[in-house]
């Protein structure tokens, strides 16, 4: 694992001794590069994980991950470029120098094996997106956006503190691999709840759960482009990765405890879907749209039937980047009219018609179109809650119109109809905006040629 | 001030506490003490304004009070045991009125009312005295008391510290009052797990000396006293806005800064000791601290405060402040987490 992290954490003098001029190419290519070696991962044992260390492991859950952790960084800085082009060149490497340690640290969290480990990282990485968003967005908001976001967050996550080391002095040890062999079955009392409480709520609120989430449209929107992509591809997978990980340790408690959160994601992702369909601002469109799909993955989550794990695992990495792709093209959007209202830029297809098909493709993944893996993901998900209970599939299905009207609403309002006077004079589409697009686009549509490897340790 | 006179005073305090922290005779620790408070009024009078009048009057008044308490104690102690050896309390009343009283002399709450006039009553130099090193010889002596405190007193004393500490900092824009609030609520994390483990106690006061030392460090390199003037930092020392985002960062107990480590430790203890719900409570309410850090770094490090143009264009002047062990105190106060296994050397 060693040959991930000290390359990406020497990404980090690689920046300050690059010339002014040579800073993005850098970067770009060496973390580009390292991207490409993280497909070594792939390489899973059918019947245990991949050890490297008394440290670090990996295995067909955190690999996707990682890999899709490790895709970002290259397409963030590629990204980052035209907003930072006025910046001095120390605020170019300071910013860079941030992404590079959230990335370092989020691939500490996937691969860590000590829980206490992965608690350290997971709440070291607010403090490098606290950062982006705070410096470097650009609205007054943007300050209640980063205290939201922390304070969500860190209250979610100290009880999991303690929860982690009362479960360590019972059991022994906090080793993962350990762990999930000897974990010995909850029964329902009242401390056993309030600990599958502590255990849970840090990956609820991270998620985000729908009752929790309103540090995620403001973080979502008030961050610049960088901030908003790995907030929703990467940061908000790290609360399903940790959901995954400690239900094994939660026993048979997780049937009786689960129905509130159930409850909760399964109206919360009608409610945010339908959200969706009223909002002026693209990005809080988007970010509502992350709140819904992830809804879906925290009711698999709680189910834990093999589908629904399945399910859940395949939607997280299609979420990733089809949203990841869905905030580039907003902020495509947003470099050329400097505003998120989406009725502003109508009509683009006329003006940008090759940034019209990146547009066509990323709305039809976020609606789960056949044969990507955003379909496989949500029909597994669909199905095993409805073998868990059959009157579900209502909500279910309504999401799925929904989802499907508001993706379609977000195409046609940017794209199709008359186009608006003023935005005659924009600035055709970039190439790098084009390799942006495609280099999303093109790992979603070639894992469905086969979506075994994100489908996770269960299949 | 006669600089023949401050070497006397100084030498005078830290002969002090070392005779608190190495005696092992109850007389001679009071003495300790006593000269302590001896010599740290003078120091705090050093700037002969009204402020500065009344903030020794205070001190004074709270240590006094404290040191007579003690001596209380300590006879009490010799009526039951007959002897004057340092070792822990023979009779429930005095070991309670020896911690009240050492209380008084920390800043505990509920007697924590004079630590922040007091703190901003003085310069910063001799507020960093009184928030770090005087702590050390009352802490010292909770230390070889502690197998006899009552644990509901000092339990509730330390809850009510980081209670208060968390809430008193919210509505300060002074430093030094916020550094004060500060101070409480650290110190009710120490006092917390002196019952159980005071190895602890000692790690969480290196932890937070270093810190609190750090905070002060900058905020004289920059001659700062409020927010305000914090704010303005960006235009003198640029990297200085980095160092104290950082240093704030950790005294809030972030992961994975080494303000963290006495937090998780602390944690760890307490839960190896059956006590779930008082850690949760204390960890969620040391995020009111985390708030007012927060507000002091979008004051510094990630906002740009609104200031008339002169404000932002002064001239960058080679400094003439010596940043004492600057350096070396931030790299401790913000790296020191991976050396967490290296703590078993305070035992």
């Amino acid at each position: 694992m060693l040959k991930f992290i000290i390359p990406t954490i020497m990404l980090m003098p690689l920046t300050w001794l690059s010339k002014n001029n040579l800073i993005w190419i850098n970067s770009t290519t060496h973390s580009l590069l390292i991207s490409l070696s993280s497909l070594l991962l792939l390489n899973q044992l059918n019947d245990n994980s991949l050890n490297y260390s008394l440290v670090f492991f990996s295995d067909p859950l955190s690999a996707p991950l990682l890999i899709l952790t490790m895709w970002l960084l290259p397409l963030m800085l590629m990204a980052s470029q035209s907003h930072l082009a006025k910046e001095p060149p120390v605020r170019k490497k300071l910013y860079v120098t941030m992404l590079i340690m959230l990335q370092t640290l989020l691939i500490m969290t996937f691969t860590a094996t000590e829980l206490i480990l992965f608690y350290i990282m997971f709440e070291a990485t607010l403090i490098p997106t606290l950062i982006i968003i705070t410096r470097w967005g650009n609205q007054t908001e943007r300050l209640n956006a980063g205290l939201y976001f922390l304070f969500y967050t860190l209250i979610g996550s100290l009880p999991l503190l303690v929860a982690l080391l009362y479960l360590q002095n019972t059991t022994g040890s906090l080793n993962f691999l350990l762990l999930q062999h000897w974990a010995q079955p909850l029964s329902t009392s009242w401390s056993n709840i309030f600990m599958w409480l502590a255990c849970m709520m840090a990956f609820l609120v991270k998620m985000p759960l729908y009752g929790l989430h309103l540090w995620l449209p403001k973080a979502h929107v008030e961050a610049p482009i960088a901030g908003s992509m790995v907030l929703a591809a990467v940061l908000l997978k790290l609360g399903g990765y940790g959901m995954l990980r400690i239900t094994p340790m939660l026993g048979p408690l997780t049937e009786h405890m689960a129905y509130p959160f159930l409850m909760l994601s399964l109206w919360g992702m009608v409610m945010t879907s339908s959200i969706c369909l009223r909002q002026t601002d693209l990005k809080s469109l988007i970010a509502y749209s992350s709140v819904s799909h992830m809804a879906l993955v925290i009711a698999a989550i709680l189910i834990q039937t093999p589908w629904s794990y399945m399910g859940a695992t395949a939607l997280m990495i299609a979420h990733g980047l089809t949203s990841s792709m869905l905030f580039c093209l907003a902020n495509s959007n947003y470099e050329r009219i400097h505003s998120r209202t989406m009725i502003l830029a109508r009509g683009l297809q006329i003006f940008l018609p090759l940034m019209a098909t990146w547009w066509l493709l990323a709305s039809l993944t976020n609606l789960a179109l056949p044969p990507t893996i955003n379909l496989i993901g949500e029909l597994l998900v669909v199905m095993s809650i409805f073998s868990w209970s059959n009157p579900t599939i209502l909500l279910m299905g309504t999401n799925i119109v929904i989802t499907a009207l508001y993706s379609l609403y977000m195409l046609i309002m940017t794209q199709r109809g008359k186009h608006t006077h003023h935005i005659n004079n924009i600035t055709p589409s970039f190439t790098r905006e084009h390799a942006l697009m495609a280099l999303h686009i093109i790992p979603l549509l070639l894992l469905s040629l086969n979506p075994k490897i994100i489908l996770g340790p269960l299949y | 001030m006669n600089p023949y006179i401050f070497t006397i005073l100084l030498t005078t305090l830290i002969l002090s506490t070392m005779m608190v922290i190495t005696s092992s005779h109850w007389l001679m620790a009071w003495i300790g003490l006593e000269m302590n408070m001896m010599a740290f009024i003078p120091i705090m009078m050093k700037t002969p304004n009204p402020r500065a009048t009344e903030a020794s009057t205070k001190y004074l008044l709270t240590q006094a009070t404290a040191s007579a308490l003690l001596m209380m104690a300590i006879i009490i102690n010799l009526m039951y045991s007959g002897q004057w050896t340092i070792t822990k309390l023979f009779n429930p009343t005095a070991s309670t009125l020896m911690t009240v009283a050492l209380a008084i002399k920390l800043g505990l709450a509920p007697f924590h009312f004079w630590v922040p006039e007091v703190t901003q009553g003085i310069p910063l130099t001799t507020g960093l005295i009184l928030l770090t090193w005087q702590k050390l010889a009352p802490l010292s002596i909770l230390y070889q008391i502690s197998p006899s405190i009552n644990l509901y007193l000092i339990l509730t004393m330390s809850l009510l510290s980081i209670l208060i500490g968390g809430w008193g900092g919210l509505n300060q824009t002074q430093l030094r009052k916020i550094m004060a609030y500060s101070s409480i609520a650290h110190m009710g994390w120490m006092t917390t797990i002196l019952p159980y483990n005071p190895t602890l106690t000692l790690l969480n006061l290196l932890i937070y000396i270093t810190m609190t030392f750090t905070m002060f460090m900058l905020f004289i390199q920059n001659s700062t006293t409020t927010t305000l003037s914090l704010s303005q930092a960006w235009n003198k020392t640029p990297i200085i806005t980095t160092l104290t985002m950082l240093t704030l960062l950790s005294m809030g107990g972030l992961p994975p800064l080494s303000g963290f480590m006495p937090k998780w430790m602390i944690i760890q203890e307490l839960t190896k000791n059956d006590m779930l719900i008082m850690p949760t409570l204390m960890a969620i309410v040391a995020l009111l601290n985390l708030y007012f850090y927060m507000r002091l770094t979008y004051a510094t490090a990630l906002t740009l405060f609104p200031s008339t143009n002169n404000m932002k264009m002064k001239w960058q002047f080679n400094p003439t402040k010596r940043a004492t062990l600057l350096p070396t105190a931030i790299v401790i106060s913000t790296m020191l987490l991976p050396l967490t296994p290296m703590l078993s050397i305070l035992l």
